[in-house]
């Protein structure tokens, strides 16, 4: 009885910082949970939502399924995030392989080209591929119609292959930097073992290398279809134009529904459930490969330096094939947009259409609308970042410390939001905001939702980079301090926060960037006093004025570009990156 | 100046509770350097964690200059930062964004001390001259040796408080020709300053060297605590004479009073034991000692001579009596042409134990 008494104080009073930081771990958590429990909640219910009228019955999952429309829907989603996830290993799987495993010179630009690629919004290419392939306004189209006299235009993008192909181009540079990760993290000397026994350079890499690295490119694989299956900016902008729907493009439909249809919530819930478990086995199944592929052992600890395949003359089509990707996937689309945002309307471009070029655009636009998405984002770009930092640094600071059962449950809900497409995120807070806070808590329409949203699904990113900055912190280190006579805020502010210094500031422009050009969310949950700036573009887009969208992402890009520099920058001297 | 009575501290593991400390006591007089040794897990990092205050134990209490830092009656808690002692790591912990001038100053400007500036640097002045670091003072930690980020370590620890210091196996992360020397020297230092030093180690030959006093932890618990003299020449028990050297063991039995019956023959012991005890004898390789011929006097059996290894400073070699194969250890291997020999051990050098399973070997 006396030792209990003991613990437990002893414990209250050293342990005072450690159940102040988890109070403040658990909320991201907590969040979540609610969140996916309203998905469901709403799922089984008919009528009027959250109130005593509403009908609680399974018939929405019978409704959902029976529907032809909705499994052709979901057909198009499966064929998208196919051909998404071959598109994006068609191209990054060998260029990370050049960038690890050749001797092909410019590496570093590689590494700039791919990285920065993360941060270069997808919704960029849809816009520029819409200009270059559309049936109707494409300028690939008109030229092939053109040239070879055809009735009707050869390419269609908005279908779910253009479309995949497209998001493919997007996700490449996430299928360069988890499988670059892995080619440096094999251990050369199996290569070297097969050279030395006599093999050639393709027999190693067709016999030695890829095996070994099967279980990270199907670890890379499921990743990207997670990513690909509720994904939402590309089939969006591509799509719903188009009315080629996706899941998420569906759901985006029944709560946000054309002409004078009312919203489906308690389908959009169905869907939303669905999705969950979809995303839930695929991060199941993700966790199991990554064990397994630990059995593999071509992880090492030491710094061996890996033999490079010297290319000679191949190091040429080598770039032709970089260089290709640059363009189609950032540099065709950024000047398509350009150009568009210049040009009084859209047509290919000649030397009668340079002479019209203007900002007629710039001033037509609304600026009222254009300057309450800019505040909204300053202040999302402000605090979310700043939130997460905080919260991801308590969250990690106990999963690698503590020696309590706790961190484990802390280690799971810090990666949930990563099993949880931002979709699921944002329609759950919207439900939550609808129907469980309604009037009470006056959250719906407010840009603090879309904050919410924004730090729980960041957090997921945060926590990695920092659990794998604090486990390089050794333990002692903090410990000294305290003997020393350090108080704990005194330990964080002089001598853990400096050691792990470049960690946070990554983090911190990492998260800023990804807000600042976040669409799925802003849209599902932007009213009218919330709008984003991503989000001014999308309603542009979606009402038809293409050229005032252009312009508007011309507009947003002359912020983006010095920032995506300054990651550039100091992600190569931290490597958060590469995380 | 540390006091230690009932001590104990679980862990919870994947499979269960361990036992790390089980009722431990401990009392350590001022201006002693007390080793506690014993392998990996015995529970002796543990300990020093206790007493730091980053552990805390489950029972017992804890005092440090007469001042009751940790208690289970009346409940009582002293978080490190209060408890003013130096310690020194094993990972040196030397903060590496700070130089090393920084590192010393931290814990003395900031620390719950809260000394005033001026004094802080004639501190750090006076710290970096007893580890011989004056020159680096300006440079990065990160940029110095392993040997110098050990002095910083000390000299940070000496400063933040010079009569009660802690050190976790500080020699374990240096090459073995330095280890001998900066023992050397943290043992002058502790002796200049008359700190009261609890040192912590693995390596019995070090604590043998550096130690006033030794403590042999197993498995949570002390077995003899003692001078380093004593503990190696008078162990308590066999697992104590083993942990400080190699050891011949015999089983035997008492046949008369003085006299054991062991698979050499007849043995004369210096020992109370009684007639008809069974025993086992231990003697160390170096009492073993040769000669290729002489009078056939007491405890001197006929060998044959083994298998030796040259080491430089001596040989070790095994002798075979009876078909029991013995080590010995000297500096030369005296034998007849035949190769045969006389060995003998003498009564005072055979350590006498109760019996106990283990087979001689």
């Amino acid at each position: 009885m006396r030792q209990t008494s003991l613990r437990f104080r002893l414990l209250g009073e050293k342990g005072q910082t450690s159940s102040a930081l988890l109070s403040l771990a658990l909320v991201p958590m907590a969040t979540i949970l609610v969140l996916v429990t309203v998905m469901f909640w709403v799922s089984i219910q008919k009528g009027a939502v959250g109130t005593p009228s509403a009908i609680y019955t399974l018939n929405n999952y019978s409704e959902v399924f029976s529907d032809p429309f909705v499994l052709r829907v979901a057909a198009n989603t499966v064929i998208f995030t196919i051909t998404a996830t071959l598109v994006a290993l068609l191209f990054g799987l060998p260029i990370a392989w050049l960038a690890e495993r050749s001797n092909v010179p410019g590496k570093t630009l590689i590494y700039a080209i791919m990285t920065l690629g993360l941060l270069i919004p997808g919704i960029y290419t849809a816009m520029g591929w819409t200009l270059i392939a559309h049936p109707r306004i494409g300028i690939l189209n008109r030229w092939l119609v053109d040239l070879f006299n055809l009735n009707e235009a050869p390419i269609n993008i908005a279908t779910p292959i253009g479309m995949g192909f497209v998001q493919g181009l997007s996700l490449s540079a996430l299928a360069f930097i988890l499988t670059a990760q892995m080619f440096r993290a094999m251990n050369p000397t199996l290569e070297e073992a097969a050279r030395v026994h006599g093999m050639g350079y393709g027999k190693i890499l067709w016999r030695v290398t890829l095996p070994l690295a099967r279980p990270g490119i199907l670890a890379a694989v499921i990743y990207i279809l997670t990513i690909g299956i509720a994904t939402f900016d590309i089939p969006a902008i591509l799509g719903l134009g188009n009315r080629v729907y996706m899941l998420s493009t569906f759901i985006y439909l029944k709560v946000h529904p054309q002409g004078a249809g009312l919203p489906e919530y308690g389908i959009t819930g169905v869907v939303g459930a669905f999705m969950i478990i979809v995303a839930g086995l695929l991060t199941l199944w993700y966790s199991q490969v990554l064990r397994q592929g630990h059995r593999f052992e071509v992880v090492t600890g030491k710094g061996y330096k890996p033999a490079l395949v010297p290319l000679g003359r191949w190091s040429i089509a080598a770039w032709c094939f970089i260089g290709g990707y640059t363009l189609i996937s950032k540099l065709l689309p950024l000047l398509l947009i350009a150009y568009a945002a210049l040009t009084p309307y859209f047509v290919p471009p000649s030397l009668a259409m340079m002479r019209q070029l203007s900002l007629s655009h710039f001033y037509g636009m609304d600026w009222e609308l254009v300057l309450r998405g800019l505040t909204n984002t300053a202040i999302l770009v402000t605090v979310v970042p700043l939130a997460v930092l905080l919260l991801g640094f308590s969250i990690s600071w106990l999963i690698v410390r503590s020696r309590s059962r706790a961190r484990y449950a802390l280690e799971f809900g810090a990666f949930l939001p990563h099993a949880l497409p931002e979709v699921i995120l944002a329609i759950g807070a919207l439900l939550l905001s609808l129907f469980v806070f309604g009037t009470s808590i006056p959250l719906y329409g407010s840009v603090w939702l879309i904050a919410i949203v924004y730090v729980v699904a960041r957090l997921a990113f945060a926590t990695r980079a920092l659990n794998g900055s604090l486990l390089q912190i050794h333990r002692e280190l903090e410990e000294a301090a305290f003997v020393a006579g350090l108080s704990t805020f005194r330990t964080a502010w002089r001598v853990l926060l400096p050691l792990i210094r470049p960690t946070l500031f990554s983090v911190w422009i990492w998260s800023a960037l990804l807000v600042y050009r976040e669409l799925t969310v802003a849209v599902f949950l932007a009213v009218h006093d919330n709008i984003t700036l991503p989000a001014v573009i999308w309603s542009y887009w979606y009402s038809g004025s293409i050229n005032k969208a252009s312009a508007v992402t011309l507009l947003m890009t002359l912020v983006l570009a010095p920032l995506i520099l300054a990651a550039w920058c100091f992600g190569r001297r931290s490597q958060v990156s590469a995380q | 100046m540390i006091s230690i009575s009932r001590l104990q501290k679980r862990f919870n593991v994947s499979d269960g509770v361990v036992a790390a400390i089980r009722s431990l006591d401990l009392e350590i007089a001022e201006g002693e350097l007390f080793v506690i040794v014993g392998a990996s897990g015995s529970g002796k990092t543990t300990l020093l964690r206790c007493i730091a205050g980053l552990e805390t134990p489950d029972a017992g209490e804890i005092r440090i200059a007469g001042k009751v830092v940790s208690s289970d009656n009346p409940p009582t808690w002293i978080p490190p930062q209060q408890r003013k002692l130096g310690m020194v790591f094993q990972s040196y912990a030397v903060w590496p964004h700070l130089t090393v001038c920084e590192n010393i100053a931290l814990p003395l400007a900031e620390g719950s001390q809260r000394i005033p500036r001026r004094e802080v640097a004639q501190r750090v002045q006076e710290a970096l001259r007893l580890v011989q670091l004056e020159e680096q003072s300006d440079r990065p930690a990160t940029l110095l040796s392993g040997g110098q980020q050990q002095r910083v370590a000390l000299a940070r620890a000496i400063a933040v408080n010079s009569r009660i210091v802690l050190m976790d196996e500080p020699l374990s992360n240096l090459d073995a020709r330095l280890r001998e020397e900066v023992r050397g020297k943290i043992r002058e230092l502790a002796k200049q300053l008359g700190s009261t030093v609890l040192y912590v180690t693995h390596d019995q030959i070090e604590a043998m060297a550096i130690a006033d006093k030794i403590a042999l932890m197993q498995a949570g618990e002390l077995l003899q605590v003692g001078a380093p003299f004593e503990i190696y020449h008078k162990p308590t028990c066999a697992d104590v004479a083993e942990f400080f050297g190699s050891v011949n063991w015999l089983d035997a039995q008492v046949v008369e009073a003085g006299v054991a019956d062991s698979p050499l023959g007849k043995l004369q012991i210096e020992s109370s034991s009684k007639v008809g005890d069974k025993v086992l004898l231990g003697f160390r390789p170096e009492c073993l000692s040769l000669s290729d011929s002489g009078a056939n006097c007491s405890n001197s059996f006929q060998a044959k001579i083994g298998s030796s290894t040259f080491l430089g400073d001596q040989f070790i070699y095994t002798v075979i009596v009876n078909e029991r194969q013995l080590f010995g250890k000297n500096r030369t291997i005296p034998q007849s042409p035949d190769g045969t020999a006389l060995c003998r051990v003498s009564p005072s050098d055979i350590m006498v134990f109760p019996s106990r399973s283990k087979n001689g070997g």
